[in-house]
């Protein structure tokens, strides 16, 4: 909202803050000064009076002219349209700041120019406050604007001083400058006097006017006949009051309907008299109809929308905008005012639907104080016998009951020092209720306060004590720190795990990522792991932010995808985050490997990530977490071979629990994302997390040596080697005791000297007892069964 | 005689200049060998007369021990040499670069996020996290927003169906804690995402990420509050920094109050970045508004309460002065490589 100095010097003396000290003053109590902003702006201005005026020898728009400014006559060349000789003018003398920069004197085309004379907005002057005329010339001040004056701006009453506060939603209030006069009083703590205008409108004759409603959205209405009214031009401190605020002066009545809107907040109508059948309001809604308002634009109204009717057609839309068939005009003689509450769920809905935000409108929308019509209505009848020479007043006519009451509220001082954790005194929040106008008592200890109606926002002692502290200062609030049981601070077992996700990751050279959570279809379609249906939007923002994700890995193949148009080659990223499906929220991790994992090119050290790094990776993820690798199986892919190419990936398993998948992306998807070749993994932690770890337990060192021996055989192809392994390891015992302790592959072959449908599999494998050291038949003993065994069941042949 | 003296002679010569281990290794063989001259002279010893050969023989073999001596000596020098040698050979470049590993780091909110939770599990608090689809009763109505809020709006929140959306705010978080908890005492934070419905921009983003802070107990009061975000700004900020209160409006807390911290780019001077205050807006926060813990479950003439919700990304855009929120949702690797640092 916007006030200015002079609209709270009618009501206070603040002549000796400057506007800075009341933008902080007024900031610091709750009341954000947004900006200040001086209405005109420029130094070394002067009322000037055209003695001469002449075109200018070298051009066919300049003007030069002799500006008599008091105790000199200056030479100006003037470029505007309408300057001539015999008007007092706006003189910016040599040296003048303007908003547009500094006036120096010169030549200009030949002659000589001593300053320039001003257009208003050249001097800041808002252009949406100004005339055709005013925008398109020098501003010409009236036959006795006294010359030599050196405050042209003030004598005009465009030096105001603007403070934009922004309201917190509580405070809309302060929309109406009486409330933000008594607050701002408050917060200065000076004396505040309103105009007085209470019962103003309570006089009148009979009437015929009917005003009715049939809708819930509008319960309270005041309407009033004033027969005959003249229109003229407003007083000049009116014209400057509306100015302040942004509002252009149109008439006497119009600008009295405005003025009394942002002083009480209380948007109201007036309408002509001529232009209502049979005098008679009736606010309904139901329509579903094209309708033209004041502005000429045709709205379709909509059955919800609540309008304002004359003889059952609408004649505006409630609280936002009038109709042009009844509006003010110069010709009116006589008006009807309106005066209602409107549900402001209901103006909202309609105002946000026909894009049209009015003063009126916003007004509603953020709720206007209970007692409001009446006060606007008697400040309207005030104004208007005052300076519209208002008679044929007819007596007001009220539809539906105004329900307000008196709030009482009751503290005691302990209740407010007990929520600030301050000491103050019973004086200074008695001094603070005083000043808010909520008429304190204090009786047994206790204040008993009266809240006025526009305190919609105070309910209880919490909103007191927050009053008694924002009034005070929050400079007087101690800094202490909460006194309780002693609690353990800590992360549970499921954070502790995300933790050490993310840092075993990063310590492998991958990038924490976060990826948006709304996802397009296309994405949601290219789920990978995903264990249920996802959940839509209801009304999504876009087609690109249209479902829940119930995958993380479409996301980070963006994030790759990006990256690699970037230049950044080697990108191997993870993301932990929460997906969502309709059977629940679950956690999942993904990662994504691409180029180099590892590198340092003059040494040739590399880590390629291809299928053995990421499975690596997880081995050691999962080793980390203390599940065995006994219960760790990777599995033939048979879940998904559209993402993921079919002989290049494999489900992951813990036991018979699918946790993940893992692998090559599908050349046909990698197309798709635009990634030329990637490897990549989608894990569920809930399942991690849920799995029984084993817990620490220490064994000793064996004592005695052990012993390895290298084997080698050619066998199928699609022989797995992990099935090799334990044939072998079935091999492995003397006395109940397991002596292979580790198999090692260190060679696997396919190529010359073997044939393509084999390959060749070199292991090592190290035998140690925890009992004795061991003899050399008795490893040959297992040895040659376990060659015996892997020749029957593996298909293996040893290699000489 | 004479011939020793000679033998004695030609032998130091040769052994002096002897340069590596085989040619002294050859020397040794020629001169001490069966067929060397040394043995040569021994032989010579039985055409001696009887009285000369004690005197001889005895020469003979302090020559041989001489000569022994010198080159074990010449040995010891020359293995030192070659050792020397082989260890100047084995020099290499230690300008050249090592094999850094590559290490990857936390994504910026992340590590706020970590580094905000440590501060308060420090203080004694726990980290509590919840789902980001929550029931309109936790995010809304629990939190005392009256139903014709316009984020209560369908059009206005991300909603899933009447009931649910994607939360707008974590306050949504302490209102299922609260419930829980009442009427027990409560020390929690709360991380996580949140979700509005604003179009993506330098400084909006529909997705973001708060913390909450909410302490519930007897006697808890504002500035009880004041000295816990006190510890929050100067842990992200710097311990010389101050912070102050300004009045606010909430709908869950009462009184309400926007927090600043003294600017850290100017230290309260003025500055762009504080556009010239010397102050920069970090959180909201208050009093737990009595309607809300009524709502739980909670006395509000015996418990009390103060929260706080801190942005995650307003945080790391002050600290570190990034200058666009979309940074964080692109993850550009450039990007996050800035920081990786310890601090």
């Amino acid at each position: 909202m916007k006030i200015s100095r002079k609209w709270l010097s009618q009501y206070m003396d603040i002549r000796d803050l400057t506007i800075e000290q009341l933008q902080e003053k007024i900031t610091a109590a709750g009341f954000e000064v947004e900006a200040v902003e001086k209405q005109s702006q420029g130094t070394n201005l002067v009322i000037g009076y055209v003695k001469e005026c002449k075109d200018h020898p070298d051009s066919d728009h300049l003007h030069c002219t002799k500006v008599d400014i008091g105790n000199e006559v200056l030479d100006i060349v003037c470029g505007a349209p309408n300057v001539k000789a015999g008007q007092k003018v706006i003189v910016a003398k040599p040296g003048a700041q303007l908003p547009g920069g500094i006036i120096k004197s010169g030549m200009i085309r030949g002659q000589a120019s001593q300053g320039m004379i001003c257009a208003l907005f050249e001097l800041g002057v808002d252009p949406k406050l100004l005339t055709e005329e005013q925008l398109s010339g020098i501003e010409i001040l009236d036959e006795q604007a006294p010359v030599g004056n050196e405050d042209p701006l003030g004598y005009l009453g465009l030096d105001d001083e603007i403070l934009d506060i922004g309201l917190t939603p509580n405070r809309s209030d302060c929309l109406a400058a009486f409330s933000m006069g008594l607050e701002a009083g408050a917060i200065l703590n000076r004396k505040v006097t309103l105009p007085v205008f209470d019962g103003a409108s309570d006089i009148g004759g009979p009437t015929n006017l009917k005003i009715n409603s049939t809708t819930s959205r509008c319960p309270y209405f005041l309407g009033k006949v004033i027969g005959n009214i003249t229109i003229k031009e407003s007083p000049k401190w009116m014209k400057e009051l509306l100015m302040a605020s942004g509002i252009h002066s149109i008439n006497n009545v119009v600008d009295i309907s405005n003025l009394v809107m942002l002083e009480t907040g209380q948007p109201m109508h007036f309408y002509d008299k001529d232009a209502i059948v049979n005098q008679e309001i009736t606010v309904a809604d139901g329509f579903n109809e094209d309708y033209t308002a004041l502005d000429g634009v045709t709205y379709a109204l909509k059955p919800e929308d609540c309008v304002i009717t004359n003889q059952g057609k609408p004649i505006g839309i409630a609280g936002i905008m009038g109709g042009d068939d009844s509006k003010i005009l110069d010709t009116t003689k006589g008006l009807i005012i309106e005066c209602a509450h409107f549900d402001h769920v209901s103006i909202r809905n309609t105002a946000r639907r026909l894009s049209l935000a009015t003063e009126a409108s916003i007004r509603y929308q953020k709720g206007i104080e209970p007692l409001a019509a009446k006060k606007a209505l008697d400040r309207a009848v005030q104004l208007l016998i005052e300076y519209a020479d208002a008679k044929e007043i007819e007596e007001t006519v009220e539809f539906g009951t105004n329900p307000y009451q008196d709030k009482i509220i009751t503290c005691t001082l302990k209740d407010i020092n007990n929520v600030l954790g301050t000491s103050f005194t019973r004086d200074q929040v008695f001094d603070v209720f005083n000043r808010l106008h909520f008429k304190p008592e204090y009786e047994e200890e206790t204040f008993i306060v009266t809240i006025p109606s526009y305190r919609t926002d105070v309910e209880g002692k919490a909103d007191l004590a927050e009053e008694v502290i924002r009034i005070l200062g929050f400079d007087s609030l101690p800094t202490t720190l909460p006194l309780m049981e002693m609690t353990e601070g800590k992360l549970d077992e499921k954070q502790k795990m995300i933790r050490m996700i993310r840092s075993y990751f990063t310590s492998q050279g991958l990038q924490d990522c976060i990826t948006y959570t709304l996802i397009s279809t296309e994405k949601k379609d290219n789920a990978i792991l995903s264990d249920g249906d996802a959940i839509e939007l209801s009304i999504p923002m876009s087609e690109e932010r249209r479902w829940i994700r119930t995958s993380i890995l479409p996301s980070l193949l963006d994030v790759v995808s990006y990256n690699h148009a970037r230049g950044n080659k080697d990108c191997s990223v993870f993301e932990y985050s929460d997906v969502s499906n309709k059977n629940g929220s679950f956690s999942h991790l993904a990662f994504v490997l691409s180029g180099l994992l590892q590198e340092n090119r003059w040494t040739g050290y590399q880590l390629p990530c291809d299928y053995y790094t990421a499975k690596g990776l997880v081995e050691g993820l999962l080793d980390q977490m203390g599940i065995a690798s006994s219960r760790i199986y990777f599995k033939e892919n048979k879940m998904d071979v559209k993402h993921f190419h079919p002989y290049r990936s494999a489900c992951i398993y813990i036991g018979k629990e699918c946790v993940g998948v893992i692998g090559q992306i599908h050349p046909d998807y990698a197309k798709v994302t635009g990634i030329k070749n990637a490897i990549m993994a989608e894990l569920s932690c809930d399942a991690l997390l849920n799995i029984k770890k084993s817990k620490i337990k220490y064994t000793p060192i064996s004592k005695y040596p052990s012993v390895s021996r290298d084997l080698a055989f050619v066998t199928d192809r699609n022989m797995p080697v992990e099935k090799v392994m334990a044939v072998m390891k079935k091999q492995g015992r003397i006395n109940k005791e397991l002596i292979i302790r580790n198999i090692e592959v260190f060679d696997v072959y396919q190529g010359e000297h073997v044939k393509d449908s084999e390959k060749s599999v070199a292991l090592s494998i190290l035998f140690q007892s925890d009992t004795h050291t061991l003899k050399e038949d008795e490893i040959n003993t297992v040895f040659n069964n376990i060659i015996q065994a892997i020749e029957k069941e593996c298909k293996a042949v040893l290699r000489s | 005689m004479k011939q020793i003296d000679e033998l004695r002679q030609e032998a130091i010569e040769k052994i002096s200049n002897v340069d590596n281990l085989s040619e002294l290794n050859e020397l040794r063989v020629s001169f001490l060998g069966k067929k060397g001259p040394v043995q040569g002279l021994m032989k010579l010893m039985k055409n001696l007369p009887k009285e000369e050969k004690p005197e001889f023989g005895q020469k003979v073999n302090v020559l041989k021990s001489e000569l022994s001596a010198l080159i074990d000596q010449k040995k010891i020098e020359l293995e030192e040499k070659e050792t020397l040698e082989k260890i100047e050979s084995e020099k290499i470049d230690i300008t050249l670069p090592g094999r850094k590993p590559n290490v990857g780091n936390l994504h910026p909110l992340n590590l706020i996020t970590q580094e905000l939770e440590d501060l308060f599990i420090g203080l004694g608090y726990q980290v509590i996290e919840g789902s980001d689809i929550v029931d309109d009763l936790y995010c809304f109505e629990r939190a005392n927003i009256p139903k014709d809020h316009p984020a209560r709006d369908m059009q206005d929140s991300l909603y899933i169906d009447e009931n649910q959306l994607l939360r707008t705010h974590t306050t949504a978080i302490q209102m299922v804690v609260l419930e829980q908890c009442a009427p027990k005492p409560i020390k929690v934070v709360c991380p996580g995402k949140v979700y509005r419905r604003d179009d993506d921009d330098a400084t909006h983003s529909h997705q973001f990420m708060q913390m909450e802070g909410l302490v519930v107990g007897e006697n808890i009061t504002l500035s009880d509050l004041k000295g816990t975000l006190l510890f929050l700004a100067r842990k992200m900020f710097g311990q010389d920094k101050e912070i102050r209160f300004r009045p606010s409006y909430f709908p869950f807390t009462e009184p309400s109050v926007e927090v600043d911290v003294s600017c850290h780019i100017c230290n309260g001077k003025g500055c762009p970045t504080c556009k010239g205050t010397g102050w920069i807006e970090i959180l909201g926060a208050g009093q737990v508004h009595p309607n809300v813990l009524k709502m739980a479950g909670y006395d509000p003439e015996k418990a009390s309460g103060f929260a706080f919700g801190v942005g995650i990304e307003r945080v790391a855009m002050l600290k570190y002065g990034i200058d666009d929120i979309r940074h964080f949702y692109t993850n550009d690797k450039r990007f996050s490589e800035e920081f990786k640092r310890f601090e």
